[in-house]
């Protein structure tokens, strides 16, 4: 029976934009930011896509969510309206 | 005390006197318990990524500072009652700090703010020359 050849992995190693860059940090206030790790849709990119490590998605998402709240990221929809 | 971050937007429609002593009621209550005021900025008005109890654009101001919980309770109060505060948001930023760590935190952001003002100014500076040095090659005619 042949087998089926393993999927291809889209990574190559990629590494943690906030883990080597010490200086950047996650702030649910800096639009700019955190608009790269978001859709066109306005939806929250997953982590194999872009690259982060656990943490820092996890503190990314809560940084997104925060900002939805306060209305500087929409919920959905593009953001140039 | 607790480091406290507190974002509240208001209605564009407002004038300047209601701003004003709307942001001077919030510190009051946080002075009232003992708090210090570490910044507070007004980002003014800006286009909401979604329409807020139908208001697409909002007057944004931002309050970083040290108090108590109760504080930030009453503050919280005040701002579900009111009509021209549509949304806020408080978020802890540090469990602990107290007076004199407050204070170097002041300072730290006022001198921050100083640099940038003055590296956005010489900036402006440079601009500003090259333009008249355009203007000046087009007027021979």
């Amino acid at each position: 029976m042949a087998q089926r050849p393993q999927k291809k992995l889209f990574s190559r190693k990629k590494v943690c934009r906030f883990c080597s860059d010490k200086e950047q940090n996650i702030d649910y206030k800096d639009v700019k930011t955190l608009r790269g790790f978001v859709s066109e849709r306005g939806k929250i990119i997953p982590r194999r896509i872009v690259g982060t490590c656990a943490t820092h998605q996890r503190q990314l998402c809560e940084a997104i969510k925060r900002a939805r709240h306060i209305a500087l990221l929409p919920y959905s929809g593009s953001i140039l309206g | 005390m607790r480091r406290y971050e507190t974002i509240y937007i208001l209605r564009p429609t407002l004038g300047e006197e209601q701003i004003n002593t709307l942001i001077d009621n919030t510190t009051k209550i946080i002075q009232s318990d003992n708090g210090l005021i570490i910044e507070s900025d007004k980002w003014g008005i800006k286009k909401l990524a979604y329409p807020i109890k139908k208001e697409i654009l909002g007057y944004y101001v931002l309050c970083d500072f040290a108090g108590t919980p109760e504080a930030v309770a009453e503050i919280e109060r005040k701002f579900r009652i009111d009509d021209s505060v549509l949304r806020y948001l408080t978020v802890k930023t540090a469990d602990v700090i107290t007076t004199e760590e407050a204070e170097t935190a002041t300072a730290e952001l006022a001198t921050r703010k100083a640099a940038a003002k003055q590296a956005s100014a010489t900036e402006q500076e440079d601009d500003l020359e090259d333009e008249s040095d355009d203007d000046s090659d087009s007027i021979e005619d």
